[in-house]
Order: structure tokens, then sequence, then C-alpha cells
């Protein structure tokens, strides 16, 4: 190149920076107007108002002052709602990691075996996830009876729709590479299933099902409300008598597990990934 | 009356780097260089020649203290530049590098990329919000010019092809305005056509600018066609230092085939 067109291609280059950062700015500043917009009209509608967080301020200390002290004779009789929420939580987990090992590869493009049965199982998957725990509560203690059982099967179907498509989409994401060699050798679907893509995503899996186990202790803790057994149904019922001293114990105990739940959660997980 | 000789022009011989018994071992185990003794003139392009394992790469990263040598020294115009008391940031700022993988960030720009060869002058919040000055844009696109890329200086870096993509390397190594520009393996993942254009680059762009560049190959083809002068490691020691022409089949199969430690029992 000589020195005048290196100049040239230089000052052209340049140039077309200042118009290629313009237009990046107009996009972005079109787009900030319609999300500022968008968000203004919904703070309007669902009443966003610090005015009221602030005058609710004395209401709020009220009702924290009404639970101190906390009733530490209460401990003794959640014990056992303790255990059975950690119980749940834990046979909820296993259910779902059970449920989603062939779910995930179903709803896998690259390793379903059939189009349709892919997008029936983001369907199925997309239903699970789509209904909270509570409504899923609901439901089981109609169909099951009140109790910790209607609580873990309420667990286990949430948590299948989380882990599976979590799942899935890291089974999308495997190297392409290590797949191919194991076709290319004349290794069937399911080998390759086995041999290539299972070894690439078992430690995400691992990692995501400590996680869910984590978030599955914490939806323990409510599923009483319904009466899905656990702490919830002890918390509910002594806020409903008015023993907030006793209702106060359950929070502080509901702290305590999900304070230790993350604590080996995260011990786990280090460990394995 | 005679007229006082004109001394003979030594900048061509000036030592910008001096490496002095430098060892770098793992765990204390593995020693990956074992007692490196290497002087490199300025604006030369020396190339290491040695097989995967010989410790080239390890020697290049001692130089801009990726990786921290055992022992040993190393001077940089006169100046050590090993122990606790360097500024590595100044001092990475006179090394550029060049990687076998291009180490380009996909989803940036090309342009973008190249800018991050600027990131060593600029402080940590002046680049918070991706802004450069137009000093800093000018210095990257002329880089890019230099190595014929600016004409695609707003695409993605994963959109270029593999020569495309170390020519922008290239370019980001150029755009921090080095004095020395360290490149490991350049060449290794491309084809044999791709390659010769790359070293070109590389090496007529160094010259022109007067950059010292220090080369890591494992291929003996593109060393003969491009060293000016050539370092031979077999593992973790320099076993030649010598030009082209002194390559013979015999210096190559102790640079590839034989064990160092053996020659030196039987030769004392």
């Amino acid at each position: 190149m000589t020195s005048a067109t290196f100049e040239s291609a230089v000052q052209a280059t340049l140039q077309r920076e200042v118009q290629v950062r313009l237009r990046r700015y107009l996009k972005l500043a079109i787009y900030g107007a319609i999300a500022v917009a968008a968000l203004w009209y919904a703070a309007v509608q669902i009443k966003l108002s610090f005015g009221a967080l602030i005058s609710g301020v004395p209401f709020m200390w009220d009702f924290i002052t009404r639970l101190f002290p906390p009733d530490f004779s209460y401990l003794s009789v959640l014990g056992n709602a303790t255990i059975e929420t950690i119980q749940i939580a834990i046979w909820g987990t296993l259910l779902a990691i059970l449920l989603s090992i062939p779910l995930s590869f179903l709803g896998a493009r690259n390793t379903t075996p059939h189009i349709i049965v892919f997008h029936l199982t983001r369907l199925l998957l997309n239903s699970l996830r789509a209904i909270n725990e509570l409504v899923f509560a609901l439901i089981f203690v109609s169909a099951v009876g009140l109790g910790p059982f209607a609580g873990v099967l309420a667990v286990a179907l949430h948590a299948t729709g989380m882990l599976a498509k979590f799942c899935a989409e890291e089974i999308e994401g495997v190297d392409k590479g290590q797949v191919e060699a194991q076709m290319a050798a004349g290794a069937t679907r399911m080998q390759v299933i086995l041999f290539g893509v299972t070894p690439q995503i078992i430690p995400q899996f691992i990692g995501y099902a400590i996680y869910r186990l984590d978030v599955s202790i914490r939806s323990a803790t409510v599923l009483g409300f319904v009466g899905a057994g656990g702490l919830g149904f002890s918390l509910i019922q002594t806020m409903k008598l008015f023993k907030y001293h006793q209702t106060a114990t359950c929070i502080f105990v509901i702290f305590l597990l999900v304070l230790v739940s993350d604590w080996i959660c995260g011990k786990l997980r280090r460990k394995v990934i | 009356m005679d007229q006082p000789m004109l001394m003979p022009n030594t900048t061509k011989t000036k030592t910008i780097l001096s490496v002095q018994d430098l060892t770098k071992s793992y765990g204390g185990a593995i020693h990956a260089l074992r007692g490196i003794n290497v002087d490199v003139h300025e604006g030369e392009f020396l190339v290491i020649l040695g097989p995967s394992g010989a410790g080239k790469s390890t020697l290049l990263r001692c130089l801009n203290r990726l990786v921290e040598p055992t022992s040993g020294k190393i001077l940089h115009n006169g100046e050590e530049i090993t122990g606790k008391r360097v500024n590595l940031r100044a001092l990475r700022q006179e090394f550029g590098m060049v990687f076998q993988q291009f180490n380009l960030v996909k989803r940036l720009s090309v342009l973008t990329n190249v800018l991050t060869g600027r990131l060593g002058y600029r402080s940590t919040w002046r680049s918070l919000f991706y802004n450069f000055s137009k000093e800093d844009k000018k210095i990257a696109i002329e880089s890019l010019a230099r190595v014929n890329m600016e004409h695609k200086a707003f695409q993605r870096a994963d959109t270029l092809s593999g020569g495309e993509q170390q020519r922008v390397a290239i370019a980001r190594a150029l755009a921090q305005q080095p004095t020395i520009i360290l490149a490991d393996e350049p060449v290794a993942s491309l084809d044999p056509k791709i390659a010769r254009q790359v070293l070109n680059y590389l090496k007529q762009v160094t010259h022109e600018l007067g950059i010292t560049v220090i080369c890591n190959l494992h291929q003996v083809e593109y060393t003969r066609e491009f060293a000016e002068r050539i370092v031979g490691m077999s593992r973790g020691k320099v076993v030649f230092e010598g030009t082209a022409e002194d390559l013979t089949d015999e210096i190559l199969h102790r640079i590839y085939y034989k064990d160092p430690d053996e020659e030196e029992k039987n030769g004392k």
C-alpha cells in the first residue's frame, strides 16, 4: 500500500466509525425510549409509589415489634416440621432428577427421536414451569390428601420442569466434534448419547441439581400454607391465631434452614464443579 | 591528513533483551526451562525453533511475565524486568503478543478487538463504557490498515477466516505501539498459503515500524524462509544459535531428536 492510499483508507474508516457509532446511539436512544415508556406505564398501573412505602414504615415497625421476643419454647414443636421440610425437599428433588434425565434428552433437538417428541416435551416442561409449586400443592392436596406427600409431588413436578429444560439446553450446546467422532465410529444413537453427550453435561447437571435442592428447601418452607406439610403450616397457623411470638420462631427457623442449606449446597457445588 | 573513520552503525546489533540463566519449573518436578541464555537484537526477526514441549511458549511468556520464571534474569534495554518491583502494566505495553489460536474476543467487532490493544494505556474507569479516544481509534484503524483489514473493521470477529483473524490479532499487537512483538506459533493452525501470507505481514509491517519480533515456530520450512536469526530449543535448553544457512540436517536432528542431556554427558 502506498502512503497516499494508506492515509485515505484510514481516513475513510475513521469516518465510517463515526457513522457506525451514531447509528448505534440512535438505535440505543429509540429502544431506550420505548423501554422507559413501557416501564413508566407499568409503574403507574401497579401503583409503584415510594410515598406509600415511606408512610407504611410505622405499620411495618409495629408488626416487627409484635414479633419480639420470639417464643423459643415453641422450638420443640417445630422440630418435626423442620425435618419434614427437609425430607420434602430431598424427595422432591430426587424425583425431579429421575424424571428430568429422560425428559431432557427427549427435549433437546440433537438427541430427540423425533421433532414432534421434542415439541411435546418442551410443551410439557413449559407447563410444569408455568405452574407455581403452591398451585401444584393445592391440586395434590385435593388428590392425595393433606400432608407432606402432596408437597413432595408439588416440588418434584415444578423442579422437573426447571431441571429438564436447563439440562436440555446444555445438551443442545455440547461440542459437536466429540459427538461426530463417535458417529464416525458407527455408534448407535443411544451409544452417542452415553459416550459423547453425557460426559459433557454431567458437571452442569449435578451443579444445577444441587442448586435445585437449595431452591426446593426454600419452597418447601411455604407449602404448608395450603396444607402440604412442613414449616409453612405452623407459620400460617400461628399468624392466624395472632401468636406472633411463635411466628417469629418459625421465621427464625426458616432463616436458619435456608442459611444452612445455602452453605451446604455451596460447598457441594464447589466440590463437584 | 586522514579523515577520522566513521564508526559503523551499531544500532543493528544493539541488544534489546538479554535472557540470563532463566529457569522455570512447575511444582519442582517438571522443568520447562533449564538455564536459558539468549540475546535478542533490536529490530531483528528472531525465530525460536523447536518441537512441541521444548519450552518455547514458556520462554515467550516469561518475557512479558505471563509466566513467572523460577530463577534467572531478563534485561530489557539493560534494565532488569524480572523480580517483584517491576511495573507489569508498563512492561506489558512494550510487548505485543500474537497467539496460536488468535485469541480474539469473538463477540466483539474487529475494531473493538484492535482497540483492546490500547487498554494498557487507559485507566479502568475510562474504558468502563467501551469508549476510546479519537487518538486511540486512529491508531487502531492505522494498525488494521497495515495488515489490509480496515475494510472489515465493523464486523464481528468470529465472521472472519482464520488467516484474517490472525491479521487482526497482529493489528491488535501493533495498536499497542510495542517495541517487541512475541508471536507464539502464530501460524500453527493455518494452511501453508495463508500461513506464509500471515508471516509476510508480520515480518514486513514490523520491519517498517522497527519492531523486534520473537516468533516461536515448529516448522523448519517457515523458519528458513522468514528467520533473520534462529535459536533452536530442545527440552528446555538452547541447543543452537545461528542463521538459516547454519541450519544443517545435523543441527535439525539435534533440535528435534536428540536428548540434550545425553549429549552433555557424552561431550564432557
